[in-house]
């Protein structure tokens, strides 16, 4: 057979794609399996995005879009970003694609170059280091400490940047840790990042609207409007209205840069699905009650998930503050033995233990820069979620 | 410091800007325009497959889905490539991507390493070479010429490969010709291929069901089955069930090969939208009759379209075996002045001047790395194309 890319050699299939592909070999050979994995919310699509999909099939809207999205679908971005953050942007500053992570993979794969670093501060989800690495450049790991609330500090990030810097990536809330950086918190960011100013910012903004406790959502590009020239905004329908499968996120920022990336994705896919693009214009401009209620779902899931992890043995659990995940220690947990006789010397056997003896699914910390932790999706339906908890607190009683 | 990165560098800006300018700029203006530029067919999207798509919306199929594809989607995809070419894949040898080109972009960035060699019959559709350059490859465009039914001839083939080669690309039948190629016609190409081993095949067959008088399509595997474990086998539902803007195309090949394609999709884009693989499913595997009845509308579009162009002075026309496309040589009215005045010293001058003064739209043959033709898409109502053909022949009957 003829051969592959060397490229391809430094890129896997995500940890939680394989983690839930076990989970579905287990639940098919007739195991009460409970995933708490996916990055999916478990709620349907809005009535009237489905409808506007619907109504979009029926009058023929089925053609070639434009590669940057429908123009009724940018004005709802557009209308978006000045409703939520009071930001302005242009049509020709937006771009749609096939889900938030085409939107990333466009800007990567335009402007980083083999050598390029891209800093990335962690526990992060595994694409951004896989889309860099793709294009042959370093990710730079900037560690953000459970004792910090798993926020970046900017004297790290400051510390991380060198004249190769093409990138900073930011991710709030955060996947897997759900923490979120305060105005505050992202204004001493920015402070750093006026020092540098040959550093490209990307704030992928994708879980905004999922926070709790009064937090308020703020945005690099919103708190410092002097980097909005060299700040990209990534967002999406996915998880705000339980739209995955959809495959619709756009992106906001420099007219330049907008355009670099149209033309990358003209090159991998050109536009994207019409009547996704129909829905989404739907579910952003219609009715948003959906969204409080899924919130205070969230919320609630969350409070009890840390409750729970808190009071099983070895695991000690951060409150975050936005996103459907917690990300829970598991320090207390390595060298023990399960009551199945496995030894726990990494996050990755407390997970492989965990789904083959409580037929619990979890994604190690591992695979997202940061070990021993577990992501525990709460986009899972109260009562699994809470037989999955329990499942967990009975094999951390049962180590020895 | 450099914007865009050195592979978005390397790609030529699109050769058609001038044109579609000029076009959108007339249509704004309120001038009559008949457009004989687009690859998309003018039918409707059938009726069972919008019916699908909203029977997959009220049942809540809004969820992510494997990356590669569901496995109904890819199960029909089997079906159809055994249906329709008598090729067997197994659903782990099919992936699902949005569009089809996505599927060519996944095949060259899985598999290019700087300075590989791909070898393309010109005319082409010009995103392959620029995909090939995006992952670093090398284009070799081997010329096909009118006077071989703009086929490519297997010594041709045999003289182009060299130990670089890691891609023969064949599109069939042929964006822009229409050129098909027969059973015969592949049998010596595929006895070059089987004697270098070292090659990767891939045949993008996304036009076989659009094919007219008594021409039977084939395709590599049916023709040489041992080429099977290293060709990738292109199609998708865009042009047979007018499904351009749903975004859907998918390939059958080796498990190895179509394992590195969905890694990188996991990083790129993850799976096409949901509701559309549901309409995919029903396009293949429900009612074929719409896909005759196109063919039928197209096939005597075409037999008007090469003999009315073929009574303009200086234009000669093929008769293609398929596609919706026809690709006359111009050549004859080169060096001329147009009525309006304008010199017509190659093919874009040729089309400009035709839609300026005559109100029709073409593409140039230097947009598919072949000038001295234009591109002529007969995906328009029959009237549209009679006028168009009667202004084409004024406009050539002008020059001068």
């Amino acid at each position: 057979m003829p051969g592959f890319a060397s490229r391809l050699s430094r890129v896997e299939l995500a940890a939680s794609v394989r983690m839930t592909i076990k989970a579905r070999e287990l639940r098919a050979a007739g195991k009460p399996v409970i995933t708490l994995t996916t990055g999916e919310p478990n709620f349907d699509s809005p009535p009237h995005a489905i409808e506007a999909a619907h109504q979009a099939a029926l009058k023929g809207d089925t053609k070639y879009p434009p590669q940057d999205g429908t123009r009724a679908l940018k004005e709802a971005i557009r209308a978006k970003f000045k409703r939520d953050s009071n930001l302005d942007y242009a049509l020709d500053e937006i771009c749609v694609s096939n889900g938030a992570k085409q939107a990333i993979f466009n800007a990567i794969m335009a402007t980083v170059d083999p050598g390029d670093e891209v800093v990335i501060p962690v526990p992060s989800w595994i694409a951004y280091t896989q889309m860099v690495q793709l294009c042959e450049a370093t990710p730079v790991l900037v560690t953000c400490p459970q004792n910090n609330g798993f926020k970046p500090r900017a004297e790290d990030i400051d510390a991380a940047i060198t004249p190769k810097t093409k990138w900073l990536i930011l991710n709030n809330p955060n996947n897997p840790t759900g923490a979120c950086c305060s105005a505050e918190e992202l204004e001493a960011i920015a402070k750093v990042m006026r020092k540098h100013p040959h550093v490209w910012i990307m704030s992928d903004d994708m879980y905004e609207h999922l926070v709790f406790d009064g937090f308020r959502h703020t945005t690099v590009a919103q708190i410092a409007p002097d980097l909005k020239d060299r700040t990209l905004t990534v967002s999406g329908v996915s998880k705000t209205y339980a739209m995955t499968g959809w495959r619709v996120g756009f992106v906001v920022g420099p007219k330049n840069l907008i355009k670099a990336m149209t033309v990358m994705q003209g090159h991998v896919t050109a536009g994207i699905s019409t009547v996704g693009q129909a829905a989404a214009v739907a579910a952003m401009t219609g009715p948003q009650d959906g969204v409080d209620e899924q919130i205070r779902a969230y919320k609630r899931r969350r409070d009890v998930a840390v409750e729970m992890l808190n009071a099983s043995p070895g695991i000690s659990c951060h409150k975050p503050e936005g996103a459907f995940y917690v990300f829970p220690n598991v320090a207390g947990l390595l060298g023990k033995t399960t009551t199945g006789g496995r030894k726990l010397n990494t996050d990755e056997d407390v997970c492989l233990a965990l789904l083959e003896e409580q037929y619990v699914a979890a994604v190690h910390g591992a695979a997202y820069h940061m070990s021993p932790y577990l992501r525990i999706s709460t986009a899972t339906a109260d009562e699994d979620l809470v037989e999955g908890l329990r499942r967990i607190q009975t094999f951390c009683e049962g180590l020895t | 410091m450099s914007l865009t990165s050195e592979r978005l560098d390397r790609i030529q800006p699109s050769l058609t800007i001038a044109i579609s300018t000029v076009a959108r700029r007339m249509i704004a203006e309120g001038k009559n325009v008949i457009s004989l530029s687009q690859g998309e067919p003018d039918f409707d999207t059938p009726r069972n497959v919008k019916d699908a798509a909203i029977r997959a919306l009220e049942e809540g199929q809004t969820k992510y889905t494997d990356v590669s594809g569901t496995p109904a989607l890819r199960k029909a995809v089997a079906e159809k490539f055994k249906r329709d070419s008598g090729i067997e894949y197994k659903p782990e040898e099919i992936i699902i991507s949005t569009g089809a080109k996505q599927v060519l972009f996944n095949a060259m960035l899985s598999t290019l390493n700087a300075g590989d060699e791909v070898i393309i019959p010109s005319p082409c559709w010009v995103s392959y070479p620029d995909i090939v350059t995006l992952a670093d490859g090398k284009p070799v465009l081997v010329p096909c010429s009118q006077n071989n039914g703009f086929k490519m001839r297997a010594e041709d083939l045999e003289a182009a490969i060299t130990p670089k080669t890691r891609w023969f690309m064949l599109n069939n039948p042929c964006n822009p010709t229409g050129a098909g190629y027969s059973a015969e016609d592949l049998r010596p190409i595929c006895d070059v291929l089987l004697r270098n081993p070292h090659v990767w095949v891939l045949t993008d067959d996304i036009y076989d069901s659009l094919v007219y008088d008594d021409f039977k399509p084939s395709t590599i595997v049916a023709v040489e089955p041992k080429l099977k474990d290293r060709t990738l086998t292109v199609h998708g539902v865009s042009k047979a069930y007018a499904m351009t803007g749903w975004r859907i195309g998918f390939a059958g090949g080796p498990v190895a090969l179509i394992k590195a394609m969905d890694k990188l999709q996991s990083q790129s884009t993850s799976n096409p939208n949901s509701i559309a693989q549901a309409a995919a499913v029903e396009a293949l595997t429900g009612q074929q009759e719409t896909v005759e009845d196109m063919r039928r509308v197209f096939e005597e579009r075409r037999n008007l379209v090469v003999s009315m162009l073929n009574q303009a002075q200086g234009v000669h026309c093929s008769t293609p075996e398929g596609a919706f496309y026809v690709y006359p040589s111009i050549q004859g009215c080169i060096g001329k002045t147009s009525k309006g005045g304008k010199p017509i010293k190659d093919d874009e001058a040729f089309a400009l001047a035709l839609l300026d003064e005559e109100g029709v739209a073409t593409v140039h043959g230097a947009a598919f790395c072949y000038p001295g033709y234009i591109r002529i898409s007969y995906a328009n109502a029959t009237e549209e194309l009679r006028e168009a053909m009667t202004r084409i022949q004024r406009f050539c009957q002008g020059l001068h």
